[in-house]
């Protein structure tokens, strides 16, 4: 509890905001500087993106497989369950059981869904 | 001008310039990748608003999960040819004044509801703590119980709804 | 209430049922077992708050005109999945999905019913349209219903967007979500007092409404996702999600807004002119008989509009009533012809009535009552709701306007049944109906006439 109100103006956050400037600028100067500094030999073999030392055939733009949009488009959906668990947990004891409830019955349809979506295969990669 | 003030201007200052590069770049990756900068930009206002829950659901659910989404399905499309469809001069230019039009009205509403405002500068410093995560927990398991769980048979549906479209008949068969 | 929870889990059984039931048979009766208990449910709904409404979470406030309404809406739902059970198991393999997914829309129906929290009509609307764009695009294979799908899910969330903002800038104008809240109705008690953001947050709600609802200029997507969707479908988006919204958006637009309706009267009232003519008029040139229904449900739109367009009337509360029922059944039933049907153009309907007498005569009824034809309940329907704006005093030229594009409307509707009773052709079928299907056609047109002179019973 302490520690969540020693957190609870933004003024507190000011030291992650110049640790963010920090770390990009950091990046930043050292890719350009590197950039810069470093000497630039370019031949056509070092262009040429690096596929484990085979010579690089077809295109990289192939349109991706419905598969992964499925695992992605559930994995969202899950994420977005999880999310709700935060504010649930930091007032656990406060809410008692009503509140129990109400997360017991958000995870239950879930967890029917869950089961429906491993029951009809839609996490299976092969098929 | 005190560091919030400043910093509320150069967030806001990044925010507009990444949302505008979202609809400039012609490379559909591009324009993504300026989204996820523009929902970090506006993780930072909401941290300037003491929403630091939302500030950082921001950052998993939208510039994580969904941001990867969006990739996924641009990289479901056709990206070797240049295939963006010019719209012709009338189009474009109806839609400029109507999207003008609608920036005028919301800029005179915002503008006139200001009134009587002037001179009052909203209080960073103490803001409320409403946004904090215990007490939106709290409203949320309360007051709000009855969306929360209304929201489940919408996630049931979309969940449904991505089985139904994405995954390949042919497969339930043998699934049965 | 109890109407929302049993839908919402009768979804999750049909998800299962798709599971665990082998015969799609088992699959269909397990969908009209689910319509059957959802109809009986809400009768009980209505008993228990036919006393006095009842507040549940301060999020939703039921009375008797909200599950009146409830018990038509899953009527007429009823009437659809039974006429339409066959054809809806047989339009791809995922057929328990697409019942589950059905019954998760009349979960959305019922909260967009009885919402007294915006939270809650966004819910509602949201639970209403995603299954929408899914049932459009369900037939994978066929490129028509991909596209259909993909236009209705982008136009669809833009509008969903539009509606947030709407709710947003009332939101900041008075501080409560809730439209019973004192906060929220001393914003809306006169003009005066209204907040600028006020404004901008109705005319975005409007937009998204009129958007819902197909209303012009906003109605572009329609002709495209009713057409390419699958048949079995489309019946069900033109009519008991359409009607739901409208029942939705009177309840905000009459309940709150209804003081300063000179603030979007005249949004209404364009909208109505536009619908009317543009529905009516591009309906005329379709060849198709499944775009001109889609046309057709554009201009039915269009006389709903009058319902909303005519500020606290009863009578505009009982014109939306008898319309919803009677375009709902018609459209119904029109469409449960259309789906028998080989070639969906108008020769193709050529000598329908010497092939298929019966399924000739009740698309006759649906028709004339579309028309609005006296003795069905479609006269009736249009009588109260123009006799409400007539009532009302105001704009009395857009009654003159609508009466005169019913006559064109007329046009089209009659073009179907000269091509079934005065051309000859072979109108060849699809599915031969059985006796089942005749015996559900001819009730379905039998409430409709009935409803053409007893229109009192609708009004409960």
């Amino acid at each position: 509890m302490i520690l969540l109100e020693a957190f609870s103006t933004p003024v507190n956050y000011f030291p992650i905001l110049i640790q963010l400037v920090l770390a990009i600028g950091f990046v930043i100067v050292m890719m350009g500087a590197t950039h810069l500094l470093g000497p630039k030999r370019k031949t056509t073999d070092k262009l040429e993106n690096f596929e484990c030392g085979i010579e690089q055939e077809g295109n990289a733009r192939q349109p991706l497989a419905v598969k992964y949009f499925l695992v992605a488009i559930l994995f969202v959906l899950f994420d977005v369950e999880v999310i709700f668990f935060y504010p649930y947990a930091i007032n656990f004891r406060e809410l008692g059981w009503n509140g129990f409830i109400a997360v017991v019955m958000f995870v239950a349809f879930f967890i029917l869904g869950f089961t429906y979506i491993i029951k009809k295969g839609a996490l299976n990669w092969e098929d | 001008m005190n560091i919030y003030q400043i910093t509320f201007w150069i967030l806001s200052l990044f925010t507009l310039a990444f949302a505008i590069g979202v609809i400039m770049s012609r490379n559909p990756i591009n324009s993504v990748l300026f989204l996820i900068l523009t929902f970090f930009c506006i993780s930072g206002h909401y941290v300037l608003m003491n929403a630091q829950f939302l500030a950082i659901v921001n950052i998993i659910v939208y510039a994580g999960a969904i941001m990867v989404l969006f990739l996924f399905v641009i990289m479901l499309m056709n990206l070797n040819s240049d295939t963006e469809p010019q719209k012709n001069f009338l189009v474009q230019f109806a839609g400029v004044v109507s999207g003008g039009a609608l920036l005028l009205i919301m800029v005179a509403a915002i503008k006139s509801s200001l009134t009587g405002l002037e001179g009052k500068n909203i209080d960073l410093i103490n803001s409320t703590d409403i946004g904090l995560i215990k007490n939106l927990g709290t409203v949320l398991f309360t007051t709000y119980v009855f969306p929360f769980e209304i929201a489940s048979v919408l996630f049931l549906s979309a969940m449904v709804g991505a089985v139904v479209l994405g995954k390949k008949d042919s497969a339930l068969k043998t699934a049965e | 209430m109890n109407a929302i929870v049993l839908s919402g889990i009768w979804g999750v059984v049909m998800m299962f049922a798709g599971l665990f039931l082998k015969s799609s048979k088992q699959i269909q009766w397990t969908a009209l077992l689910g319509i059957i208990a959802l109809l009986v449910v809400s009768i009980l709904d209505y008993q228990a708050h036919s006393v006095q409404a009842q507040t549940y979470f301060g999020m939703m406030t039921i009375d008797v005109y909200t599950s009146w309404f409830s018990i038509l809406i899953t009527a007429c739902c009823a009437m659809y999945l039974l006429i339409f059970h066959k054809d809806i198991a047989a339009v791809g393999k995922n057929e328990a999905e697409y019942f589950a997914l059905i019954f998760f829309v009349m979960c959305g129906v019922y909260l967009l019913a009885s919402y007294s929290n915006l939270l809650i009509l966004f819910l509602g609307i949201e639970i209403l349209s995603i299954p929408q764009y899914i049932l459009a695009g369900s037939d994978k294979e066929n490129i028509k219903s991909n596209e259909a799908s993909l236009k209705y899910f982008l136009m669809g969330a833009f509008s969903t967007g539009l509606l947030l903002m709407g709710m947003t800038l009332i939101y900041g104008a008075t501080g409560s979500f809730d439209i019973t809240s004192e906060k929220f109705v001393g914003q809306f008690e006169q003009l005066s007092s209204m907040s600028s953001l006020s404004f901008v947050g109705i005319l975005l709600l409007l937009i998204s409404f009129g958007f819902k609802v197909s209303a012009a200029p906003l109605h572009l997507w329609t002709p495209d996702v009713y057409d390419g969707s699958p048949t079995a479908f489309t019946p069900f988006m033109a009519t008991i999600v359409k009607v739901s919204v409208f029942v939705a958006f009177i309840r905000l637009f009459h309940f709150s807004f209804g003081n300063v309706s000179d603030a979007w009267q005249i949004a209404i009232a364009s909208m109505i002119v536009l619908t009317l003519i543009i529905g009516n008029v591009t309906a005329v040139y379709q060849q198709s008989l499944k775009r001109m229904m889609a046309y057709s449900s554009i201009a039915q739109a269009g006389f709903m509009l009058f319902s909303i367009f005519a500020v606290n009337s009863t009578l505009a509360y009982k014109g939306i009533l008898l319309y919803s029922v009677v375009y709902s059944l018609a459209s119904i039933g029109v469409f449960a012809v259309i789906i028998k049907m080989k070639d969906y153009t108008y020769d193709g309907f050529n000598g329908l009535a010497k092939k298929q007498p019966v399924l000739a005569f009740t698309a006759t009824v649906c028709l004339l009552s579309l028309v609005g034809i006296p003795l069905t309940g479609g006269f009736f329907a249009k009588y109260f709701v123009l006799s409400a704006v007539v009532e009302q005093g105001k704009y009395i030229w857009i009654v003159v306007f609508a009466v005169l594009m019913a006559a064109i409307s007329a046009y089209y509707y009659f073009r179907v049944i000269r091509s079934m009773y005065f051309k000859t052709g072979e109108a060849a079928m699809h599915t031969e109906p059985t006796t089942w299907d005749k015996t559900l056609l001819i009730l379905n047109a039998m409430i409709i006439l009935l409803l053409g002179v007893l229109p009192s019973l609708v009004f409960g």
